[in-house]
């Protein structure tokens, strides 16, 4: 009972102590941070497993400070600080707890490097609102507690040059407009249900108010997790902020907050309408592919990262939508997965650009031998997220793809695309693959540089945490059926069967022993001895300086004739919503601005015509 | 009886007097001797507020009681929407007053301006308590006049340009009030609010009474800046020096104008419907006007006074929703929580764009320039002021856990239960282009560029204008507390309650 409200406030409260605690002491700060994360994710394990429920405020606060002054804050406050727990807000909460808890490992010599101020207190308070929002039944507090984060978000930013600090900035007009928006949401389902809940509301979506609160508070999940339209602050961010931060918010508990309140949405608050339905998958394939051709073409990895981010969400989306229990526990599956592996795809990042020092796949290459540890790690990571079995993306992938054929079965027309959407969904994990060969082939492997030499492994507290994750990884792949999902999903999702015959371990065991089988065949046979020369172009031996560039690979893609439009206007930031909204905005601007010219004579006028057009109105 | 209430407008009147005397002989006296008696002042109207909000108060000028139901003297009320104002007034001018002890020195002859500065504020403090229309008159002219002369107080060109445009829409301002107030008196031959409201009925006589709802309306409105009437607010609030940029834009607008709109409407005139939904359209417009004129502006502080015009528009649109309720006779709780968040939003305005403007002072106190463009990458060498305005930004956006996140959802949720879905909207779109105006300010004055103590030999701003930042910056967060059923009810539902119900206003004053 008191584990839920430590695990809220104790981040908070420390982070906010950190605060006015001088930049100078930041070994104290950072031990103080890791204690802290160290207690939280232990809460967080202790609530996932021994399923511990929330007290009421009043039970909490009994004989406390909170009732002074005579007035009984407590009385009245609790009829809004209403937590409530139930598998869905435990399973967030202990992936919260334990990436965040990788992640401050990780920060100890990481942002020592990257100097970033008061990471730490914006981090714990970070943790703490995650656990606020994740926990909070009151709709009033929740909104609360998922609009600090969109400020903490702004903070972790370090912004000391033009374009971290233009990224910030639309990261947070972004998440601070969506927020707005949730408000009016909200109001709605205030006014139509009388109850603020969210465990006591369930709305039909049958007429234009409901509607609009569904669109109102799903836009708010679509900007927090990063879905199409919304989520063009996500490459911007995790371009310019330090890996670190980047792990921590968009990569996983922006994605994990954003899609619980989806998964709330779709399967509790509302009875999502076949329109619905419809919308949401499109906004899910949209997500996927417009998401992936984009990364495709990235020079600057944490940028493709970043894109990657975005891409994955449209499974998620796509799991929700279908409305059925596979789907919904697929969609959380995947929020799991993507959480591991794009948390330990950033770290990794994070590590080669501590290394380098560079930001861009081209001028990097062949760091294999330099850096092994990061890159197996990295590797992993890359197969995970690109749907290689025996991994955790393919598991969920697959349940997700089994989702849509199962969805096929049904009705109406939106069931009868079914083909459309899973062809969406399978191509979309191509060119992730696709683009993820860049990545790891790009700063991996390829021609050792010169520079690349001199370049170590990153230190054990950094390459730690990658590890855990990979294994992690690896783990909830091989056991996907049998252990992982009956136990973390399936409680939230109710129960189902998997269409079809497929069993993790078994697939994964075939996969080790083709593999066994293929290298014993390499060894054996007489494969190994084939001729070997140095590589050549048109006859002539590439001198040492000429290099190919991964990326360049991938520019084919951007000449095709639609492609090459398409990709010229959003570069011109015509598809960015937030370039859009602002130029009108500044139109608009512009207009009232060229009225006022600073004639006083004119200025009396108005006020004299003011009140002349009021008594017009008024008397006729 | 609170024996306080006299000593609101006493004080600060003979303080002015004082400053000039004794400052002339004893060099820095003004200078400290203000923050003192506004301080007291200050906790003054604290006490009252704990005070008097349950249990209002009125003084009767020379003691002259009304007689068989007719007030025959001034009176002076105290109620708990006066006493609202009153605590927004000292405290911010105090912190006002103690800013300046740094802040001024720049500036030859401190003791006029600490006069003016004492004059304003006897000249504010006198319109919340006065309880006839003569009275009132008489005490906003007083802080307008004043205010006059402190946005005139740099006397260089742009000053004093501001300043004449300020005092012709201001005189314009002064003679539509007049005129109403004469063409009110000829009709009820008496002063006093609450007697006026029982002799003047509009069935008597409708075109007369709208007419002078109207005038009342315009003049008010050009004293509160609102669209079409705003014209001269932002050269009047950005010339002016820092510390009362934050009282015109937080407290003057406030007491002069959106008080005296509020307190005559809901409760010298009879509320009607059509006046209501022109009210709220005023409003309306204000606010969306206001912050696509503001998010143009590289000036820091005419983006801040641009700004306050949009959220007076906020406080007048959401107290004109509940009018146009309480005309219909409907929703009465919806109409209470309308108001309530209105009243919310303004005491929320005082504290952030009255920070605000101090941010923008100090800024202009170590760069000596009010262009968004020449500055940058002052968040680590100017840590107090970056950290404030930072608050402040965010607070006037409506981001959690700050106060202005709370008037604007009171608002937005009452907007949406009375069904002005257009109006909801609006709030929610306003809401946005502030915030986006906000991290423009917070992206080019402070991040942007390295660190800029290196190259400039930049430093934070002296000690009174930290703490007077840092003071108004816990505001910010206490007075989210507001927020909480129990303390609403402690501090806001008193002055709703006064509003909404103009017999308990009438048995207040007039008594039985």
């Amino acid at each position: 009972m008191k584990e839920i409200a430590t695990i809220i406030l104790l981040p908070v409260a420390a982070g906010l102590l950190l605060l006015i605690i001088p930049e100078k002491f930041r070994i104290v700060k950072s031990v103080v941070a890791l204690a802290i994360s160290l207690i939280t994710a232990y809460l967080s394990v202790v609530i996932f497993f021994d399923r511990l429920e929330p007290g009421t405020l009043g039970e909490l606060s009994k004989g406390s400070a909170l009732n002074f002054l005579g007035i009984s804050l407590a009385a009245d406050a609790g009829r809004y600080a209403i937590l409530h727990s139930d598998h869905l807000s435990r399973l967030i909460i202990l992936l919260s707890g334990t990436i965040s808890l990788l992640i401050i490992i990780y920060s100890f010599i990481y942002v020592r490097e990257m100097r970033t101020r008061n990471f730490y207190s914006w981090f714990l308070i970070t943790t703490g609102c995650s656990a606020g929002a994740v926990f909070s039944d009151n709709l009033l507090l929740f909104i609360i507690f998922w609009g600090i984060l969109g400020m903490t978000l702004y903070k972790l930013i370090p912004g000391n040059d033009e374009d971290s600090s233009a990224a910030a900035k639309k990261t947070l007009i972004l998440i601070g407009a969506s927020d707005s928006i949730m408000l009016a949401g909200i109001a709605i389902i205030w006014k139509i249900t009388g109850s603020l809940n969210i465990s006591e509301i369930s709305l039909a979506t049958d007429n234009p108010l409901t509607v609009t609160a569904f669109a109102a508070l799903a836009i708010g999940s679509f900007t927090k997790a990063g879905a199409f339209p919304f989520h063009t602050w996500v490459p911007d961010y995790t371009q310019c902020a330090p890996a670190s931060s980047s792990a921590l918010l968009p990569a996983s508990l922006d994605k994990l907050l954003g899609i619980y309140f989806l998964a709330r949405l779709t399967s509790g608050m509302f009875i999502p309408g076949r329109w619905i339905t419809f919308i949401l998958l499109l906004a899910g394939a949209i997500t996927i592919i417009t998401a992936v051709m984009m990364a495709l073409l990235q020079h600057n990895y944490k940028r493709l990262l970043g894109f990657h981010a975005v891409s994955q969400v449209g499974y998620m989306i796509l799991g929700f939508a279908l409305g059925s229990p596979l789907g919904l526990a697929a969609g959380l599956f995947h929020m799991a997965n993507n959480a591991i592996y794009k948390t330990g795809l950033f770290l990794s990042a994070g590590s080669v650009e501590m290394r380098t020092g560079k930001n861009n796949i081209d001028d990097l290459g062949g760091l294999s031998r330099s850096m092994p540890i990061t890159f197996i790690c990295s590797l992993i990571f890359a197969m995970s997220i690109s749907g290689v079995p025996p991994f955790n993306g393919f598991a969920s992938k697959w349940m997700i793809y089994q989702g849509i054929i199962d969805f096929g079965t049904g009705p109406y027309f939106t069931n009868k695309l079914w083909i459309f959407w899973l062809g969406i969904a399978v191509l979309g994990s191509a060119l992730t693959l696709a683009s993820f060969i860049k990545f790891a082939g790009g700063i991996f492997l390829g021609r050792v540089r010169s520079e690349a030499e001199k370049i170590t492994e990153v230190p054990l507290l950094m390459w730690v945490p990658a590890v855990i994750l990979a294994l992690a990884c690896m783990l909830t792949g091989v056991f996907a059926t049998g252990y992982v999902v009956p136990v973390f999903f399936m409680p939230a999702s109710g129960t189902f069967h998997l269409p079809g015959f497929w069993n993790s371990s078994l697939v994964s065991l075939l996969v080790l022993v083709s593999i066994l089988l293929g290298a014993l065949i390499y060894l054996l046979t007489g494969i190994r001895r084939f001729r070997t020369e140095d590589s050549f172009t048109g006859g002539e031996k590439n001198q040492d300086e000429t290099g190919y560039p991964a990326p360049e690979f991938y520019k084919t893609i951007s000449e095709f004739r639609f492609f090459s439009w398409m990709y010229r206007k959003a570069e011109n930031r015509l598809f960015d919503i937030y370039d859009l909204s602002k130029q009108s905005v500044l139109n608009i601007s512009h207009m009232f601005s060229s009225a006022h010219t600073g004639v006083l004579p004119g200025y009396v006028i108005w006020a004299c015509a003011g009140l002349t057009i009021m008594l017009l109105i008024m008397m006729i | 009886m609170n024996p306080l209430i006299p000593l609101f407008v006493a004080i600060p009147l003979s303080g002015a007097f004082i400053d000039m005397i004794l400052g002339r002989f004893i060099k820095g006296f003004s200078r400290y001797f203000t923050p003192v008696i506004i301080l007291a002042l200050a906790s003054m109207s604290i006490y009252s507020a704990a005070t008097a909000g349950t249990n209002p108060s009125v003084y009767y000028v020379g003691g002259w009681e009304p007689v068989k139901g007719i007030p025959v003297g001034i009176c002076m009320v105290m109620d708990g929407f006066s006493v609202l104002m009153l605590c927004i007034i000292n405290i911010v001018g105090f912190l006002s007053a103690f800013y300046s002890i740094s802040y001024i020195k720049r500036f030859t002859s401190d003791n006029f301006y600490y006069a003016l500065f004492c004059l304003m504020t006897a000249g504010m403090n006198g319109v919340v308590l006065s309880g006839d229309l003569f009275n009132i008159f008489v005490f906003l002219e007083i802080s307008v006049i004043s205010a006059y002369a402190l946005v005139a107080f740099g006397v260089e060109k742009n000053e004093l340009e501001a300043s004449f445009k300020y005092q012709v829409l201001g005189s314009l301002a002064s003679f539509f009030i007049l005129a109403g107030i004469a063409l009110i008196y000829w009709k009820t031959k008496t002063l006093n609010i609450a007697d006026i409201r029982e002799t003047l009925k509009p069935g008597y006589d409708r075109p007369f009474y709208i007419f002078v709802e109207l005038l009342i309306l315009s003049g008010f409105g050009i004293k509160a800046a609102i669209i079409p009437f705003h014209a001269w607010l932002p050269d009047a609030h950005s010339s002016a020096p820092s510390p009362i940029s934050a009282m015109l834009s937080g407290v003057l607008i406030k007491a002069a104008g959106i008080y005296l709109i509020i307190r005559l409407f809901f409760n010298l005139f009879e509320i009607n419907e059509s006046v209501a939904v022109l009210i709220t359209t005023l409003g309306a417009l204000s606010m969306v006007i206001g912050v696509f004129l503001a998010i143009g502006q590289w000036d820091i502080k005419r983006l801040l006074a641009y700004h306050s015009i949009s959220q007076m528009g906020y406080v007048v649109l959401s107290v004109g929703m509940g009018m146009i309720l309480i005309s219909r006779g409907v929703r009465h709780e919806i109409a209470m929580l309308a108001i309530a968040g209105g009243l919310y939003h303004l005491v929320n305005h005082a504290a952030f764009k009255g920070l605000l403007f101090l941010n923008a002072g100090a800024i202009e106190y170590t760069l000596g320039t009010r262009d968004l463009k020449e500055m940058g990458g002052l968040g680590k060498s100017m840590p107090a002021t970056s950290a404030t305005s930072f608050i402040a930004s965010m607070s006037i956006s409506g981001i959690p856990p700050f106060n202005g996140f709370f008037s604007k959802i009171i608002i937005i949720i009452a907007a949406v239960m009375a069904r002005f879905y257009f109006l909801a909207f609006l709030a929610i779109l306003v809401s946005i282009i502030t915030l986006a105006s906000f991290l423009k300010f917070q992206r080019y004055a402070f991040y942007n560029r390295e660190d800029a103590k290196v190259e400039k030999g930049i430093k934070e701003v002296p000690f009174p204008m930290v703490f007077s930042m840092v003071i108004m910056s816990l505001l910010c967060i206490i007075l989210s507390l507001l927020a909480f059923p129990g303390i609403r009810d402690a501090i806001l539902t008193p002055a709703t309650d006064i509003l909404t119900d103009p017999a308990k206003y009438k048995d207040l004053v007039i008594g039985i």
